[in-house]
């Protein structure tokens, strides 16, 4: 309606619009959940292509086990390490109800537990990169490994910085209850819990299988 | 379908449990029936995705 008076330039209604027409939203999902959906579909390509590398490899190279010989992966380290990622997106999901629910407290704790769980995932994993005792060079398994868990790493890295924005919008007063009103803490909440799944992914098939 | 956080949370919740049974299965037996396991959760998602859509479709 608003933008058909605006469309023929005439009538009072000029007073209320300044600047260009409002742009035409066809789809039925907002731009910006529509904007990180195929994000994340870019992304799942991405670590398909790493993914795809991984069993190429292993199979390939097929070693009497895997990881070869001297390689030894610390799997209760990183079993730790999943559980308190996991654990990250049932904080952030806390937050995002909490701030549907008009509770501004909780949705500030939750993006702190959030945000401080990330970080201790991403602490613990250049803890280990540092004790593993092999390094990217080491035969294709060492690139892979490096390769596979670093790229998840990377993500982590991203995932943490759009939280730390979140954060401190959060502290400054943003976000209401109301869908629209939120988003900036739905759509990093959407990534984060992307980079989760694929966690859960890499630890079950490069630790475990 | 619905495409917010809270639906993306239960993705989380769902592929958690799977991992923590294919996890618990390849550490109790042998990394070969953890990998079957696997297998066999994706061919069943597969499966139950292709009914959903079909039945979407229908409606």
């Amino acid at each position: 309606m608003e933008s058909a008076s605006v469309a023929v330039g005439h009538g009072h209604a000029d007073h209320h619009h300044h600047g260009p027409p409002e742009a035409n939203q066809s789809s039925r999902i907002d731009r910006q959940t529509l904007g990180i959906l195929l994000f994340i579909v870019s992304e799942v390509m991405l670590f398909g292509a790493f993914f795809a590398s991984y069993f190429f490899l292993r199979v390939v190279v097929d070693p009497p086990s895997w990881p070869p010989e001297p390689f030894e992966l610390p799997k209760a380290v990183a079993g730790m390490n999943t559980a308190i990622l996991v654990s990250s997106s049932f904080t952030v999901h806390y937050a995002l109800e909490s701030i549907r629910r008009g509770n501004r407290a909780g949705l500030k704790l939750g993006l702190v537990a959030t945000w401080l769980l990330g970080a201790t995932f991403l602490f613990i994993q250049i803890n280990e990169y540092v004790h593993l005792g092999f390094s990217a060079r080491d035969f294709s398994f060492g690139s892979i490994f490096y390769s596979l868990t670093g790229l998840h790493g990377a993500h982590v890295f991203v995932g943490l910085m759009l939280l730390t924005f979140a954060t401190i919008r959060a502290f400054r007063g943003h976000f209401g209850p109301k869908a629209e009103d939120h988003l900036g803490v739905e759509v990093p909440g959407i990534y984060w819990h992307f980079v989760d799944i694929m966690w859960i992914i890499v630890y079950v098939t490069v630790y475990i299988l | 379908m619905k495409f917010n956080e809270a639906a993306v949370f239960k993705w989380v919740v769902i592929v958690g449990i799977a991992g923590a049974l294919i996890v618990a299965v390849t550490l109790l037996t042998r990394p070969l029936v953890g990998a079957l396991l696997l297998l066999a959760i994706v061919i069943a998602g597969c499966v139950y995705a292709y009914r959903w859509w079909r039945a979407r479709k229908r409606h």
